[in-house]
C-alpha cells in the first residue's frame, strides 16, 4: 500500500524530538539529544521517522518505528523485536534494533529505535537505482540468499509469543481465511470463485517441515543501496511455522514489479538468480508450492482490496483510499486468471 | 435531459482541478488522498464513456456460459455460484476465457493498459 502517512506537523516535532530525548536519555542512562527529525515514506501502517541521536560520545543516525494507538498490532512488539534479533544473528540483513519502547506516553504510541541503514526504500525509487546500476540478479539473489537464511532457522527457537498459525498445513489455514473472506465480499465475483476453487483442487499436502517466515516480503518492504540487498524491514506479521515458499511467492507477485512485469522478483530480475540464492543458502525450493502460494497470495490481496472497500463502505475506516481499493478488484482478477491459465485446450464445442 | 458539459466532459474538468491545482496547494499529508481522488475521476470518465457498452458485452457473455438471459448481476452471481462448487474442467475452460474478456472491459475502465501483460 502506497504511504498515507502525515508528514510531521509543527507542533508534533517538538513533542517527538522531546519523548525519545526523554526516553533514551533514561534507557542508556545519560543525557541524549535529538536533532533533525524527518518522517520517512517507508512504512504505511506505521510512521517512520528518521533522527540523530546524541550522547555527548557519539552521533547516531536512527529510526523510530512508531505504532499509532489505535493500529491492530499483529505481532507483540517484544515477538517482532526479539524475532528480528534471531533472524538478524542467522545472516539475515535487518537493521540493528537499539531499544524497544511499549510506553505509549513518549510519542504517542510504542516504538522501536533502530539503526538507521541509508539506502531507498520506495518501490519506484529502489527500481531505478537497481536498473540504473546494473544490479537487478544482485539484489534478486541476495533477496533468496536472505530467505534461505531465514527459513533454516529452528522454528523452536522462535520468541514464544510469535504468530502460530497453530498445527498442520499453513495451505489450508489460508485458504480456509479465503474462503471466509470470499463469502463476504459485497458482490460475488466469478473470477474470485474460480481462482478458489482451482486453489481447492491444488491445495498441496502436509509439510515435511514449517519454517519461521517473515510474512511480507517484497519490493517496498526492503531497503536498496548501490551495492544491493541492505536490509529486509517490517516483520509485524513474522510468523513461527508457516511454509516457506509463501515467503518467496509473496515477494513474487506483479504487485510489487511497479511496470517491470517481466522480472518476476520485485521487478530486479528473474526467478533464476532468487532461487539460486535461496538453495545456496540452504533453501529447498518447491515450484508447485511456490505456484500455489502465488495464486493464493494474488486472490488475498484482492480480498483484502474488497475488505477496504467494505470497511470504507460501513463506516469502520472511511477514507477514499479505503474506498478506491475496490476498484483495483479487477488489476488482480486479471493477475489470478493469468496464474490459473487452463494447461490444454478445451475441446471444441 | 442535462444542457452540456456532458457527465464526461464534468469528471474531466474535475480531475483537472484534482491532478492539477487542488494537489500542488495541498498540504503533505493530503496529496496521497488528493492523487487517489483525482485517478478516480479518471476511472469515472472512463466508466461514463465505455461503461454502458462493456456490461451489454458482459451480459451476453455471460448469458451465453450460463445458458439464459438475465440482469447482468444476477448472472455473474450465478456463474460465481456454479464456479464456486463446480466441478466440470470443460466449463471452467470456457469461463476462464469468459472472465478474461470481461477483465479485459473492466480493466479498460480502472487500469488500462493491465492487461497487456499475459505472464505470470
Amino acid at each position: 500500500m502506497s504511504s498515507t502517512e502525515p508528514d510531521l506537523a509543527e507542533g508534533r516535532t517538538g513533542e517527538l524530538v522531546s519523548g525519545l530525548e526523554a526516553f533514551l536519555s533514561a534507557e542508556w542512562g545519560r543525557p541524549v539529544r535529538v536533532s533533525n527529525p524527518t518522517s520517512s515514506s517507508a512504512g504505511a501502517r506505521r510512521n517512520n521517522v528518521l533522527f540523530d541521536a546524541d550522547d555527548g560520545r557519539e552521533r547516531l543516525g536512527l529510526v523510530a518505528t512508531i505504532m499509532p494507538n489505535s493500529q491492530i498490532q499483529l505481532n507483540p512488539m517484544g515477538a517482532e523485536a526479539a524475532m528480528r534479533d534471531l533472524a538478524r544473528k542467522a545472516g539475515v540483513p535487518v537493521p540493528r534494533l537499539y531499544a524497544t519502547c511499549l510506553d505509549s506516553s513518549y510519542v504517542g504510541g510504542p516504538f522501536f529505535v533502530s539503526e538507521r541503514v541509508e539506502g531507498e526504500t520506495v518501490p519506484r525509487r529502489v527500481l531505478r537505482l537497481v536498473h540504473e546500476r546494473g544490479i537487478g540478479e544482485l539484489v534478486a539473489g541476495q533477496l533468496g540468499g536472505a530467505l534461505g537464511r531465514l527459513h533454516a532457522i529452528d522454528p523452536g527457537l522462535a520468541p514464544a509469543d510469535l504468530i502460530d498459525p497453530g498445527p498442520g498445513n499453513p495451505a489450508e489455514v489460508a485458504l480456509q481465511w479465503a474462503g471466509d473472506a470470499f463469502g463476504q465480499l459485497l458482490e460475488p465475483r466469478p473470477a474470485l470463485a474460480l481462482g478458489l476453487r482451482w486453489l481447492e483442487r491444488e491445495l498441496p499436502g502436509e509439510l515435511p517441515e514449517r519454517s519461521v517466515i517473515h510474512g511480507d516480503v517484497r519490493n517496498g518492504n526492503l531497503i536498496v543501496g548501490a551495492d544491493g540487498l541492505r536490509a529486509l524491514l517490517d516483520w509485524e506479521g513474522s510468523k513461527r511455522h508457516g511454509d516457506p515458499m509463501e515467503d518467496l511467492a509473496w515477494a513474487s507477485l506483479r504487485m510489487w514489479r511497479f511496470r517491470y512485469d517481466d522480472q518476476e522478483i520485485g521487478g530486479f530480475a528473474g526467478r533464476a538468480p532468487f532461487v539460486s540464492g535461496y538453495q545456496s543458502s540452504g533453501g529447498a525450493f518447491d515450484e508447485e508450492r511456490f505456484h500455489w502460494w502465488k495464486v493464493l497470495g494474488t486472490l488475498r490481496w484482492a480480498l483484502g482490496l474488497a475488505g477496504q472497500t467494505a470497511a470504507h463502505l460501513d463506516g469502520r475506516f472511511v477514507s477514499i483510499v479505503m474506498a478506491a481499493s475496490g476498484r483495483r478488484v479487477p488489476e488482480l482478477e486479471w493477475d489470478l486468471l493469468m496464474l490459473i491459465r487452463p494447461r490444454c485446450p478445451a475441446e471444441p464445442g | 435531459m442535462q444542457y452540456r458539459p456532458t457527465t464526461a466532459e464534468l469528471l474531466q474538468s474535475i480531475g483537472d482541478l484534482l491532478n492539477g491545482e487542488v494537489l500542488r496547494s495541498a498540504p503533505l499529508a493530503l496529496q496521497h488522498q488528493v492523487r487517489v481522488a483525482g485517478n478516480l475521476v479518471g476511472i469515472l470518465e472512463r466508466e461514463s464513456t465505455l461503461g454502458p457498452a462493456a456490461e451489454g458485452r458482459e451480459r451476453k457473455r455471460l448469458a451465453a456460459l450460463v445458458g439464459h438471459d438475465g440482469e447482468v448481476t444476477d448472472l455473474s452471481a450465478e456463474l460465481a455460484g456454479r464456479l464456486r462448487t463446480g466441478d466440470d474442467p470443460e466449463f471452467e475452460h470456457q469461463a476462464w476465457q469468459v472472465l478474461v474478456d470481461i477483465a479485459r472491459d473492466d480493466l479498460a475502465i480502472a487500469k488500462p493498459g493491465h492487461d497487456s501483460w499475459e505472464g505470470e
